[in-house]
């Protein structure tokens, strides 16, 4: 079976000429409006290719044509290639791959149940874990790891991902210059080189624009350097309608598509035909809590309808899913099954990503095993080729006639193991005998599994030179903080 | 000899329903004691095919299709063997769907599951008349009676079978099951098992004739 979840249904929401009318609104935004461009670097690069750039506001208007130009260079096809070419996800607009989620601060702990700060071994056993399960298909580091110097923090989070994971590793911590460089240092040592890693780059950043309308000089900086460095970006827009987008959702897309594809011009125009991947997660403002909606219908339908935006650019969407429970079970599930579902039937290439709460913020190494059997489940909804002579099954139909059954028919057990989605965690048993096995809930199940992957999945290491190497990079890379010694762990 | 044992032990393994009458009928000509193949061939088949079952490692299609298998094989076999020899099992079971229910698939899974625990299960079909649970047990002596029954409507059935069952044998067995059945109605009706689902109903059967 090939890696990923092959699409065979698709649902539409928008028509051609809603996406045109959405697509004129975001040209009109950039060219009367304008983005804030805070890096020198990248206003200079406008300014050379004609755009209107005020340096006492940052503010640059970008013309049309500058706009459909990047659109025309770009890619459209993208392999994020992994570790172990098995994993690797070809980005065709045929397949839809589900990513870990990234970056949480806080892991309750396994073992006493308790929240702490987030560690360099949780980011290895959440790699760990993301490497057992079959419908999680790339991986990010999922948590930071504090315990380690605070100038390296997010090389740690790589070089615990890329050491305990075959699979494609994706970041979102590469957000200066120096960061960029360091990051895409050690993904070229893991990959065995540059030329090897320009080949097959087995990492990728995700980096943020600032809604509204805003570019970060370190992170724009940073962005031209993969590009050129070959590491394949998503830019993300992350307006929140209501408070840093419109309240209507098409709104806040139209702030928000146009930060991505001003990020995608400037990337463009300094490195053309650079890997990028259109990326969204428009989650509201909710009303009464302040907090972002990271689980609400409103970002699931954005998120499908981002996709719709992203493949009418003929380029792959990235686009967000998330929950705001506080622990795993009915409201992380519920949370996640609106955030998976409503993206994946519209065709998404990526979703990131699944596995925290808090809207991606607190870690239980449960919910990551919950969530890859919500994603094996819709998976199962948005399989095709239904109907052919052996589907019609008319064969098996015609030899058991009325009153048998088909248990016994070739044409079951040639099908059975491919037709059924199997649950791992879901309960389907009667109730006597669920409840002589100990009555366990999907928590309790969810937590069985992972401590089965703790103790016995096995992940090839990289090899020990290049593991030095990375070590290396990291003791290089250590910067004294706040002016102070730098110290070491 | 063994050889023909062990062919018939894998074919039922491999789930060859199909052909596994002409390796039995093959076994009789060279002269295999028809008592040996059913327990040293068939029995041992099936048991590791239940076994695997319940492991999880193989699909109910291919249990039913082992047990068919075997049931194919014992057509052949059962009729061989030597007047007042019979062959060892956990126990005889004799099965069917309450008069007017002709739901059979439950009943048939209950009675794949028995046969691949080892049970000598009968299977008296669908729709069965009380009258026929009746006959047959006098008959067949089994030391388990199992009934299905689908409907609220037929559920009164096993009721109708019980009583005089247990008037005439107070030692036999009865177990109970089907959608509507609840271990309450059982308890009413004085059935001795009820059980939820077919993996369960194995278990029950095991208690009962222990």
């Amino acid at each position: 079976m090939s890696f990923g979840i092959k699409r065979g249904v698709r649902f539409n929401i928008l028509s051609e000429s809603d996406l045109e009318r959405i697509h004129w609104a975001t040209l009109h935004v950039l060219e009367k409006v304008g983005v804030q461009v805070d890096s020198p670097t990248c206003r200079k690069l406008l300014k050379d290719n004609g755009c209107e750039v005020d340096e006492k506001t940052r503010i640059a208007k970008i013309p049309s044509h500058l706009v459909e130009e990047a659109l025309a260079k770009k890619k459209t096809s993208i392999t994020l290639a992994a570790r172990n070419p098995k994993y690797d996800a070809k980005l065709d607009l045929n397949h839809s791959y589900m990513t870990a989620n990234g970056n949480g601060a806080v892991t309750v702990d396994f073992e006493t149940g308790k929240r702490r700060p987030s560690t360099k071994q949780d980011v290895a056993n959440s790699s760990r874990i993301i490497d057992a399960l079959n419908n999680i298909h790339i991986h990010w580091p999922m948590v930071s790891s504090t315990d380690q110097h605070p100038s390296v923090v997010h090389l740690h989070d790589f070089d615990a991902s890329i050491n305990n994971t075959e699979k494609h590793v994706m970041y979102e911590t590469g957000v200066t210059l120096s960061d960029a460089k360091t990051l895409t240092e050690m993904g070229y040592a893991a990959a065995g080189g540059e030329k090897e890693y320009r080949r097959r780059p087995i990492s990728s950043c995700l980096q943020c624009t600032y809604a509204p309308l805003q570019h970060d000089a370190g992170v724009m900086d940073a962005s031209l350097y993969f590009a050129k460095a070959g590491v394949p970006l998503v830019f993300f827009g992350m307006p929140q309608p209501g408070a840093t987008g419109p309240a209507t959702l098409v709104g806040s897309l139209v702030v928000g598509n146009a930060e991505v594809l001003s990020a995608l011009t400037m990337t463009q125009l300094s490195s053309p035909g650079a890997a990028v991947i259109y990326g969204m997660g428009n989650a509201p403002l909710d009303m009464r809590t302040t907090i972002r909606a990271g689980g609400s219908p409103e970002h699931a339908i954005s998120s499908a309808i981002a996709t719709e935006l992203a493949h009418y650019y003929d380029m792959p969407s990235c686009v967000g899913v998330s929950a705001t429970a506080k622990e795993p079970g009915d409201q992380a599930v519920l949370e996640y099954y609106t955030g998976c579902v409503g993206p994946m039937l519209a065709g998404a290439d990526l979703m990131c990503g699944v596995g925290l709460l808090e809207d991606s913020s607190c870690l239980f190494y449960e919910q990551i095993v919950i969530d890859d059997e919500i994603v094996g489940a819709i998976g199962r909804l948005m399989r095709g080729e239904w109907v052919n002579d052996d589907t019609l099954a008319l064969d098996a139909i015609e030899k058991v006639g009325p009153g048998k059954n088909f248990l016994t028919q070739r044409h079951t057990v040639d099908h059975m193991r491919t037709e059924f989605f199997m649950p791992n965690l879901i309960d389907r048993r009667s109730f006597d005998a669920w409840s002589q096995a100990g009555s366990k809930s999907l928590r309790d199940k969810a937590r069985e599994k992972v401590k089965d992957i703790l103790a016995n999945h096995k992940v090839t290491p990289l090899e020990s030179q290049v593991q030095k190497k990375l070590d290396d990079i990291i003791e290089k890379a250590k910067k004294p903080m706040w002016g102070g010694e730098s110290k070491t762990h | 000899m063994e050889d023909a044992v062990a062919r018939l032990r894998n074919a039922v393994m491999n789930y060859e329903m199909e052909t596994i009458a002409d390796l039995a009928k093959q076994a009789l000509k060279d002269g295999v004691d028809p008592l040996v193949a059913i327990e040293k061939g068939l029995a041992e088949g099936i048991k590791t095919v239940g076994e695997r079952f319940g492991r999880g490692e193989i699909f109910l299609p291919e249990l039913v299709m082992g047990a068919e298998a075997m049931k194919a094989a014992l057509a052949v076999l059962e009729p061989a063997v030597p007047k007042g020899k019979h062959r060892s099992s956990a126990g005889k079971v004799i099965i069917g769907t309450v008069q007017d229910d002709i739901h059979e698939i439950g009943k048939n899974l209950v009675s794949t599951m028995l046969s691949s625990n080892g049970f000598e299960v009968v299977d008296l079909g669908v729709n069965v008349p009380s009258a026929d649970f009746l006959k047959k047990s006098d008959e067949l002596k089994p030391q388990i009676v199992a009934m299905s029954a689908l409907m609220t409507t037929t559920m009164p059935r096993m009721a109708e079978v019980i009583a005089p069952l247990k008037k005439k044998n107070k030692a036999i067995k009865v177990i109970v099951g089907g959608a509507p059945v609840t271990d309450t109605y059982a308890k009413e009706i004085g059935a001795d098992g009820y059980s939820g689902d077919a993996s369960s109903a194995v278990d029950q059967a095991k208690k009962l004739v222990r």
